[in-house]
């Protein structure tokens, strides 16, 4: 799929002398002036990264004031511990500024068949080393009862009790269990753009973009602003969210629906107040519901609450109730009737080119998908990764840089959708909608292929191979074997080797940990409290080894 | 100050403490007591030295931190600064009581007691629990016990060690003189180290009642503490060096 401006630039100039890496040294090669467009979280964030990483570059914000952001991503992956510890931001200055609490993996509730015992744990400490057909043979052999997740790491029992995954005593960032953060967008926006301007020495324009000029190659040389200067560029990121004015408007970067397999549009979000000592819950909370699925994310000042649906299969008005009987039943005493939702609809699905010449698509302007597994955030720090690690020194190769970061990108895509429909196709729930997500028609064939072999092996390394890949076999296991999918039966038959002792072992030993774990670790509530009285409160000396 | 508790799950279900090292804890003491059957490990890091109480007339052994009141030079910020820590300080806030029973060994009237005053009683909900939800002993008081168990056998049979000292002559007085970098002297006085020269001409017989006792091992490893001193003093120079 081939944008207009491209095509335009090649009528002009065939064979473009940028296509292959040996560009004379007549049009000026080096990159050095990076243009982000857009300050919601993404903008900040690759502003911050890209600061923090290449302090030889000139990075340059610009943002329309008048601009909400969306401000639904709450939820991180681990990855943005060690994000945050590239740009220099304390862990506990993060915490007290962005409203945060710690997010150890997500529950699922009622994924399966809706009853009132159906719950399971994708917790972010993954299994112990070791060949997962032992520990799963370690595993039926010796507590076939208790939940996969349970058995496979103490998280479970963490999170059952709202503790924290550290104790303040620690390093920054560092953890005795593996964690994320539930957070409020719109404080980390505040907080990375302080940063930004402050300590990293980045350029915030607020301007509203009111055009772009084209070189005579198809690159684009500058930004129009309302009434200021044209602001001129190597390389322009666009973080314009939704809007996409640059990857849609000016590139036509193509777009890539992935509805037919990933079917929700439409979600209500509303954030419920909670008293100052109630717990705080150690992993998001995603419920299902008839047409869609409750997300539950526990800050320590209040609760945000969206409820996830499919216009297909259920109405506004419909979802508006699932929304208050969740808040009512989940927070009594809470106003629920008087909470005005906010309404987003939304479509799922990509860019076809997330990269085209030298322009940069990163955050919901590149994709969307439903936050059911909160990749919108990692995704953003991914590309950054991609986009650092590999960085195009000179205009000359950047166009090999975007093949491959197109290539990379769409890869993950595909995993994310497929790895968010494998929660949907291993239900037993008989609504409609839930009949419909496991109609074959809308299980993408890699999806298919996968879950024939996890017939007779378990998810491994070798399903996926690449660097950084977004859903581990970890992350498949936890949903497989917490959704009750069948342990292959070649797992029994390495029960009688000497291999599976250690196995048994190793569940020993996470059985040893959760408790010495469950014994040292503060609750969530104290944890956050103390964090934020830090001045008055220092942490006093530790008492656990991180490991 | 304490206020000494008999350690239950009815009174202390919710008891959290803190385990870690720092001056905030009390940690910064010059001296802990130890018990023979220690001295193996207390020897690779710290002086062995003998005191007698006034009152009482019995010796005890004490391992040794620093040179004055307060001064613990292996405290460095939350860190301990060697791979063994002696029991009695490892303990802490924990401490053996007695039951009030009659007709029991001493070993069987052995309670856990806990020092409510200590500053390692924690009051934040910071800190490792010492009770499971169920009331079992979480994996920290489990140490903690097996760690009681071991000192308190080992106060049980230091009497015994330290009249078999006496009785054999082996102690005596000891002054040190500590010449430090910045010119000043520390004296450490008021101790007791192994008289090495009656060590040495002891007999078959005394060395035999040592030796079935179980006493000899620990003499000498007292006596192999002794070069730990000029580590001591490398620590008090490093200190003083930054300033």
């Amino acid at each position: 799929m081939k944008s207009r401006s491209v095509r335009a630039a090649r009528l002009f100039f065939p064979a473009a002398q940028d296509n292959v890496g040996y560009a004379p040294g007549t049009m000026k090669t080096s990159v050095q002036n990076i243009v982000i467009v857009g300050g919601g979280t993404a903008g900040w964030l690759s502003a911050c990264v890209i600061a923090a990483r290449r302090t030889d570059l000139s990075v340059t914000l610009v943002e329309a004031s008048d601009i909400a952001t969306i401000g639904v991503g709450e939820g991180t992956w681990p990855t943005m511990r060690k994000t945050l510890a590239t740009i220099g931001i304390g862990e506990a200055e993060f915490l007290r500024e962005c409203d945060a609490s710690f997010k150890q993996g997500s529950r699922f509730d009622g994924w399966v068949d809706g009853s009132a015992a159906d719950s399971y744990l994708h917790p972010f400490t993954p299994p112990p080393s070791g060949d997962m057909r032992d520990l799963l043979a370690a595993w039926q052999a010796s507590a076939p009862d208790i939940p996969f997740a349970a058995a496979m790491s103490a998280q479970h029992a963490i999170c059952a009790r709202d503790l924290a995954p550290r104790q303040r005593a620690m390093p920054d960032y560092a953890g005795a269990l593996n964690y994320g953060y539930h957070l409020d967008a719109g404080k980390v926006a505040v907080l990375l753009a302080r940063h930004a301007t402050s300590r990293l020495g980045v350029k915030h324009i607020s301007a509203e973009v009111t055009g772009v000029t084209v070189r005579q190659d198809g690159d684009i040389a500058a930004l129009e602003l309302r009434d200021r200067p044209a602001l001129p560029g190597d390389l322009f990121i666009d973080c314009s969210g939704h809007a996409a004015i640059l990857i849609g408007d000016h590139c036509r970067a193509g777009w890539i629906d992935r509805s037919d397999v990933s079917f929700n549009d439409r979600a209500l979000a509303v954030q419920v107040p909670v008293a100052p000592d109630a717990p705080i819950a150690a992993q998001t909370i995603a419920t299902a519901h008839a047409a869609g699925w409750l997300w539950d994310i526990a800050l320590p000042s209040r609760r945000g609450i969206g409820c996830v649906y499919a216009s297909d299969y259920m109405g506004d008005d419909e979802a508006g109730q699932v929304l208050q009987d969740y808040v009512q039943r989940k927070i009594p005493g809470s106003t629920a009737a008087q909470l005005q939702p906010r309404k987003l609809s939304f479509r799922t699905g990509h860019r076809a080119e997330f990269w085209n010449r030298n322009c940069l698509a990163i955050g919901l302007s590149a994709g969307f998908i439903e936050p059911l597994e909160a990749s919108a955030i990692v995704m953003i720090e991914l590309s950054l990764e991609a986009l650092i690690e590999n960085f195009p020194a000179r205009r000359a190769v950047m166009n090999i840089h975007a093949a491959r970061f197109n290539d990379l990108f769409r890869y993950r895509w595909d995993r994310i959708v497929e790895f968010l429909k494998l929660h949907y196709v291993l239900s037993r729930r008989t609504e409609p909608y839930w009949l419909a997500q496991r109609a074959p028609g809308s299980i993408p064939a890699r999806l298919a292929e996968q879950l024939a072999l996890w017939r007779d092996q378990p998810p491994s390394a070798w399903d996926f191979p690449r660097v950084d890949e977004i859903f581990s076999a970890a992350s498949q296991q936890y949903v497989l074997y917490g959704m009750g999918f069948p342990v292959p039966t070649a797992a029994a038959v390495s029960l009688a080797s000497g291999a599976n002792r250690l196995a048994i072992d190793r569940l020993a030993e996470v059985r040893q940990r959760t408790r010495a774990l469950s014994s040292a670790l503060p609750a969530n509530r104290t944890y956050l409290a103390a964090a934020t009285l830090a001045a008055s409160s220092p942490a006093l000396p530790g008492e656990l080894a991180t490991s | 100050m304490s206020n000494h508790q008999i350690l239950n799950f009815g009174d202390h279900a919710e008891l959290r403490v803190h385990a870690g090292v720092g001056t905030v804890f009390g940690d910064n003491v010059m001296a802990c007591l130890i018990v023979p059957g220690e001295f193996r490990a207390v020897q690779g890091h710290y002086p062995i030295v003998f005191r007698r109480d006034i009152a009482s007339g019995a010796f005890s052994a004490l391992a040794l931190f620093g040179f004055e009141n307060g001064e613990n030079l292996f405290l460095d910020g939350d860190r301990w600064d060697a791979r063994y820590r002696p029991m009695a300080q490892n303990i802490q806030p924990f401490l053996i009581g007695r039951a009030a029973s009659e007709g029991q060994s001493a070993a069987q009237k052995a309670q856990i007691h806990v020092d409510m005053d200590s500053p390692r009683i924690s009051a934040s909900g910071e800190g490792v629990r010492v009770f499971d939800e169920d009331g079992r002993s979480t994996p920290y008081l489990e140490t903690i016990t097996a760690r009681l168990g071991d000192l308190d056998r080992g106060y049980r049979q230091s009497g015994g060690f330290h009249a078999a000292l006496e009785r054999l002559d082996l102690l005596e007085p000891f002054t040190l003189e500590v010449p430090l970098d910045d010119g000043s002297r520390h004296t450490l006085v008021g101790y007791h180290t192994i008289a090495e020269e009656r060590l040495a001409v002891l007999d078959g017989d005394q060395l035999g009642e040592l030796q079935a006792q179980g006493y000899l091992l620990p003499v000498f490893m007292a006596v192999a503490a002794l070069p730990r001193f000029s580590d001591l003093v490398a620590r008090k120079n490093a200190r003083l060096a930054l300033g």
